[in-house]
């Protein structure tokens, strides 16, 4: 399965300035606060959580698209906070996004080809004629013709606008995607279209994928591995059908039944949490997630707890499991 | 079984530059009281026009051109104006999908709930007041009595979803329509709002419409089901059937296309939604059937009853059967 790591996070943290008024003190937003992950070759992790969870500010600041605070993101054997600028362009190269909302990911004003193609004339890979054949393939690549080529974003429906965004992600021949929400701006069935389509081209091209989704049936049918995040930390990590059926952390558990799920003769037993998703600028002391936490015990109020090896590659932060 | 809302042949059209747009065509169901009908459908198929033509809050350019909406023995579409005034938010009450974006952001919450109990009900000032403090209650929202002088933007999503089913509660209406009332929430929050819905329903035997995508939703909270494309219902039953057995091509195929665990391809439906100014001839549905034949191309089939309570809009539906 994942036998050399193409990309390694440590200690990895975002924090965001805030001011709540202009003679409060700053308070600064733990959006990522120390996240600790690897990707291997040919891997798929799913990140999952809820909003306002530090997800996509940790996919982003992994490729440097925001940039962290601290830490470490080693990529392919390079320390990606530590590179220059040109180095950076080099290594983005081979690690691209997609992104959410394919309406708005999108230049209206340019055509199809400008988008594709924008990557090969940046790195200086193809132009003219040469260009043209390439962009051409990878949109067969994606499902699409050869006659959207001259037509603009709007004139395509979100499955395909998506379809675009992938291609253009895709054109550089990246070898780790981030993909952020890339289906939750799709109705049912064209969202089955593009998981298709992700898997065909993750197992053809060989690509590394973290897939970043708050819905956990698609994160399940596409990842390897699955990480759990909870106010900017990772609260659980392991193979995705250990975490589906044997979740260790309480929050991975109610998230796990939380899911409506689509067959009326299954009556399981639901965890509701108590609580709304809490604010970022105010993280609670110990657990984060104490305050919600059905099966809270002594320490957790006042302790973090540590992140326990369960072994098979699985861990969890939690007292219950330390 | 009492039916509560019967609507029958409804169509709802919008009038554009470009002709009418006919959102709904000839839109027929019963709702039997006490229960929870659940339209299910993907974006544009009509469900929300149908709640919206219900109600009569359609946009100036929609028009309900025919068709009966009868609730409680009389046709809603021939009630004046100042009469569903009293019909919205008394006997029936909406709840919307963004629950933010519904509240008016200029006055507190239990000022906005008050509102409501106050131009349905005699009651005075001080009643209402503690009707308020007593609704929000009800829903799950922590020390109601400081909450009522919130203003909508101090409260989360699934804080003003709750103001907004305790609104559509107080004056205890006989109808609720949910139109998406959790797609725009986070997963655990879902969870508790369908648990207070639920809650809703078996304390007050309110009945109830959910209008949803998600199939999920459908599964756990609806008694009976219809599955909307393109402005008409294609398949209609109880909610064990049309997830044991359905029948309809579409109604296979959105079930199909749900991941269900690690592994296979996914059975998707090809193409897309036909944009409502190209709909085909004959079935909507054929030109991303896998079932097709010539015949489906001429005619569109009728809503026929395959079964008792079980209608399916499909010629084929006999020898079709989902894997």
């Amino acid at each position: 399965m994942i036998n050399s790591n193409l990309l390694t996070v440590r200690d990895l943290k975002k924090y965001f300035d805030t001011r709540a008024g202009f003679l409060k003190k700053p308070a600064p937003v733990h959006a990522v606060d120390g996240v600790n992950l690897n990707v291997g070759q040919k891997d798929v992790l799913g990140l999952v959580g809820e909003s306002g969870c530090g997800k996509s500010t940790l996919g982003r600041s992994i490729l440097r698209l925001i940039e962290p605070t601290s830490g470490e993101i080693i990529f392919d054997g390079e320390d990606m906070m530590k590179v220059d600028n040109r180095r950076l362009r080099a290594l983005r190269r081979k690690m691209q996004i997609i992104f959410q909302d394919p309406f708005s990911s999108l230049n209206p004003r340019k055509r199809v080809i400008d988008t594709v193609g924008e990557p090969f004339i940046i790195y200086g890979m193809a132009k003219g004629k040469a260009l043209k054949e390439r962009v051409v393939s990878i949109l067969e690549k994606v499902g699409l013709s050869s006659d959207s080529l001259y037509r603009y974003p709007h004139e395509f429906s979100g499955g395909q606008r998506q379809r675009i965004g992938i291609a253009r992600a895709l054109a550089v021949e990246p070898v780790f995607i981030v993909a952020d929400e890339p289906l939750s701006a799709l109705d049912v069935s064209i969202q089955a279209q593009i998981i298709n389509l992700l898997q065909e081209l993750q197992t053809s091209l060989g690509i590394s994928f973290l897939f970043i989704s708050h819905d956990l049936k698609v994160v399940r049918h596409f990842s390897e591995r699955v990480t759990v995040m909870y106010l900017g930390i990772i609260v659980e990590t392991g193979k995705t059908e250990d975490i589906f059926t044997n979740p260790q952390h309480p929050y991975t558990e109610a998230l796990l039944t939380a899911i409506p799920m689509p067959d009326p003769s299954t009556k399981r037993k639901k965890i509701i949490l108590a609580g709304d998703v809490p604010n970022p600028a105010q993280i609670p002391p110990g657990c984060r997630f104490h305050p919600r936490c059905p099966k809270r015990i002594e320490p957790c109020d006042k302790i973090r707890p540590k992140t326990t090896d369960l072994g098979g590659g699985h861990s969890v932060e939690c007292h219950l499991r330390g | 079984m009492e039916t509560l809302l019967s609507v029958q042949d409804l169509k709802t059209y919008f009038y554009t530059g470009d002709g009418p747009i006919k959102a709904i065509d000839g839109l027929s169901f019963d709702l039997i009281k006490g229960t929870v009908f659940g339209l299910v459908g993907e974006s544009g198929c009509g469900k929300s026009v149908t709640a919206l033509s219900i109600m009569r809050i359609l946009p100036p350019a929609g028009k309900t051109v025919s068709g009966k909406i009868i609730f409680k023995g009389d046709d809603l579409l021939n009630k004046t104006e100042a009469e569903m005034r009293g019909i919205r938010g008394g006997e029936i009450s909406m709840i919307f999908q963004e629950p933010i974006a519904s509240l008016n952001p200029i006055f507190t919450i239990g000022y906005q709930i008050e509102e409501a109990i106050l131009s349905h009900l005699k009651v005075s000032k001080r009643e209402s007041k503690k009707r308020v403090v007593e609704l929000l209650k009800a829903v799950g929202m922590p020390s109601p009595e400081i909450r009522v002088k919130d203003y909508p933007h101090q409260l989360s999503g699934g804080m003003c979803q709750r103001v907004m089913i305790a609104m559509a509660m107080a004056c205890e209406p006989s109808l609720i329509i949910a139109d998406e009332p959790t797609t725009a929430l986070d997963v655990t929050i879902q969870a508790q709002i369908l648990d207070l819905l639920r809650k809703i329903r078996e304390e007050s035997g309110t009945s109830m419409i959910m209008i949803t995508h998600d199939l999920g939703i459908i599964a756990e909270m609806a008694d009976s089901v219809a599955v909307m494309y393109t402005g008409r219902i294609v398949e209609s039953t109880d909610t064990r059937t049309i997830f044991r057995d359905p029948r309809h091509p579409y109604t296979i195929g959105l079930l199909d296309s749900l991941p269900k665990g690690k592994g296979e391809k996914l059975v998707a439906i090809p193409g897309m939604v036909p944009k409502p100014s190209e709909l085909p001839e004959g079935c909507k549905f054929s030109t991303r059937c896998r079932y097709v034949i010539e015949e489906c191309q001429s005619s569109e089939p009728p809503l026929k009853e395959i079964d008792t309570g079980h209608w399916v809009r499909c010629i084929r539906s006999g020898e079709i059967k989902r894997l």
